[in-house]
């Protein structure tokens, strides 16, 4: 290892380290991450009309033999069975508490030890970095992840 | 009643829509997007007029696999009932639709009361997707007595064992690892490694599906991506779609960098699909497929477990990897009580089986005691809807 990076990992390390409560904020921000529908802003939010999308007029006319009838609005059941998903799991809680449900069919934890891999490459490391708890598989991934990540975008 | 029934098998990322005598159309259960096109949104197949899906940004029905948007999915159903997509009469035959398992109730209640009152249905069968599944393997295998359908889609993985055709609840499990969060993964650690594609869902997607694989040796592939590329089979370059010549990408051997914009793919191709297997990968601490599966094994009665293991059934768009089928089979021979045999099907198309299930099931003479027409909604309310249809 060349001198000035390891004194560069040196200073990394004697600076700071994140506690639990840190590394458990950063762990669940990654997960949220991997829910996300979007990484960027919807690309029509700056236009007036970008709400209104068509309608499909031809589907009314063969949804009743003969009988026209009103249609609602796509905004009126959006108001009607308004409830995020935060809500209807803690409906479920107070009024279906008796398993076989919704939480109860959560896959448990594995009985077999956690795999861990670098956090830079991908492949299976078997260090860990002492200022934020990632991974790591050699000084060279440690010198890219403590340039790159590791505390730089500490929550 | 005419036996043509509409069937809606209505999936978090693509409804697999149609009348039960044709064939089943794809749609993209969302709304999308387009730097390129400001002047319009696309809804469901409308994308297919895109000519360049990059940026794309989705607005979907589903959160975490439960319909949430309504207004998206009205958008999106008024499309694929329309003339545009499937011209269906729902006021003259019955439609199936699909729900999630354990869906909340009060999505139940909505769904009901949409397909009656807004879209004026006949009669609606409301069923798991694993269900038309089952059924679509009870068909096809008269002798089996048990089934366990394992459905990998997109928002989640499900794995449900069936006895005599009735699911078991206290069986079911459900690990929250799908095809969305796949390729969210593979997107973050692309623009880690070597370019931003953080808004590039719609093609690192498609690099998923065109890149990755089930691994059958996991530590050994591994060994063997860390060769350099003379002696690296599985390194591969993804050329990405430029949509001027190119529309889709594709896989190809590693070549010097030149003209086309690509990726180069090693552990990649086999670290995301394995997320599946082993979800603690990630940091989601559950058991993966094979174990889940006899995880809810165990939750049956002793006695079905040999018919159970002998009829494991792949579902859902993540089996289409290749070598999935493959894994699971060793992992769950390993893990499973050595005097049972193993039997692990993947249907030639693991995303429209649950829908040619209902193809089959709309045939069925039991179907009119299985339906509630909307004479009884009328009368009954949602209260029938609980009593005929087990969600
Ligand atoms: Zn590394
Ligand atoms: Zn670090």
């Amino acid at each position: 290892m060349a001198a000035r990076e390891s004194g560069r990992i040196k200073d990394a390390y004697q600076k700071r380290v994140l506690d639990e409560a840190a590394r458990k904020r950063r762990q669940r921000k990654a997960l949220e991450a991997l829910e996300q529908d979007n990484f960027h802003d919807d690309p029509h939010a700056d236009l007036v009309m970008s709400k209104k999308v068509p309608k499909f007029q031809e589907s009314l006319d063969s949804r009743g033999a003969g009988r026209k009838k009103k249609t609602k609005s796509a905004e009126y059941y959006k108001q009607r069975f308004r409830k995020t998903f935060a809500q209807l799991v803690e409906e479920e809680l107070n009024f279906n508490r008796t398993p076989p449900n919704y939480a109860s069919a959560q896959a448990p934890a594995s009985r077999f030890p956690d795999r861990h891999f670098c956090a830079v490459c991908g492949f299976p490391s078997n260090y860990t970095c002492i200022p934020c708890g990632a991974r790591y598989c050699s000084t060279k991934c440690l010198g890219t992840h403590l340039d790159t990540r590791c505390l730089k975008w500490t929550a | 009643m005419s036996n043509v029934s509409f069937i809606l098998d209505n999936g978090a990322c693509t409804a697999k829509v149609g009348l039960s005598t044709a064939s089943p159309k794809l749609v993209p259960n969302c709304i999308m997007k387009a730097k390129s096109e400001r002047r319009r949104p696309f809804v469901g197949s409308q994308i297919e007029e895109c000519r360049d899906a990059s940026g794309l940004f989705y607005i979907l029905p589903f959160q975490k696999g439960y319909l949430i948007n309504w207004d998206i999915q009205k958008t999106v159903w008024d499309y694929i009932f329309s003339k545009e997509q499937c011209s269906a009469n729902l006021s003259q035959m019955p439609l199936f639709i699909t729900e999630p398992h354990f869906n909340f109730p009060s999505i139940q209640e909505a769904m009901t009361e949409i397909f009656f009152e807004e879209y004026d249905c006949q009669s609606i069968l409301k069923i798991n997707a694993s269900g038309l599944s089952c059924y679509h393997y009870r068909n096809k295998n008269p002798t089996a007595k048990c089934c366990i359908i394992v459905d990998s889609g997109y928002s989640f993985t499900h794995i449900i064992p069936y006895v005599n055709g009735v699911k078991v609840k206290d069986g079911i499990r459900r690990i929250d690892v799908g095809g969305k969060l796949l390729t969210n993964h593979l997107k973050e650690i692309i623009s880690y490694r070597q370019l931003h594609v953080m808004d590039e869902t719609y093609v690192i997607n498609q690099a998923k599906e065109d890149s990755c694989f089930v691994s059958q040796d996991f530590y050994k592939d591994m060994n063997t991506a860390k060769n350099k590329l003379e002696i690296n089979p599985i390194a591969r370059d993804y050329v990405l779609p430029d949509y001027t010549s190119l529309r889709r990408g594709f896989l190809r051997q590693p070549e010097a960098p030149g003209e086309q914009q690509t990726l180069r793919l090693n552990n990649e191709r086999f670290a995301i699909p394995e997320i599946l297997f082993h979800p603690s990968d990630v940091g989601i601490h559950q058991i993966g497929i094979p174990e889940a599966i006899v995880d809810s094994l165990k939750a049956c009665s002793e006695e079905t477990w040999p018919h159970l293991l002998a009829n494991i059934v792949l579902t859902g768009g993540n089996a289409k990897f290749p070598g999935f089928r493959d894994r699971v089979l060793k992992e769950v021979r390993s893990l499973a009580p050595s005097q049972y045999s193993v039997n692990v099907v993947r249907p030639e198309d693991p995303i429209t089986y649950a829908w040619e299930g209902g193809k089959l099931l709309s045939r069925d003479s039991r179907l009119s005691s299985m339906i509630v027409t909307k004479e009884e909604y009328e009368e009954e309310g949602q209260a029938i809807c609980y009593e005929r249809f087990d969600i």
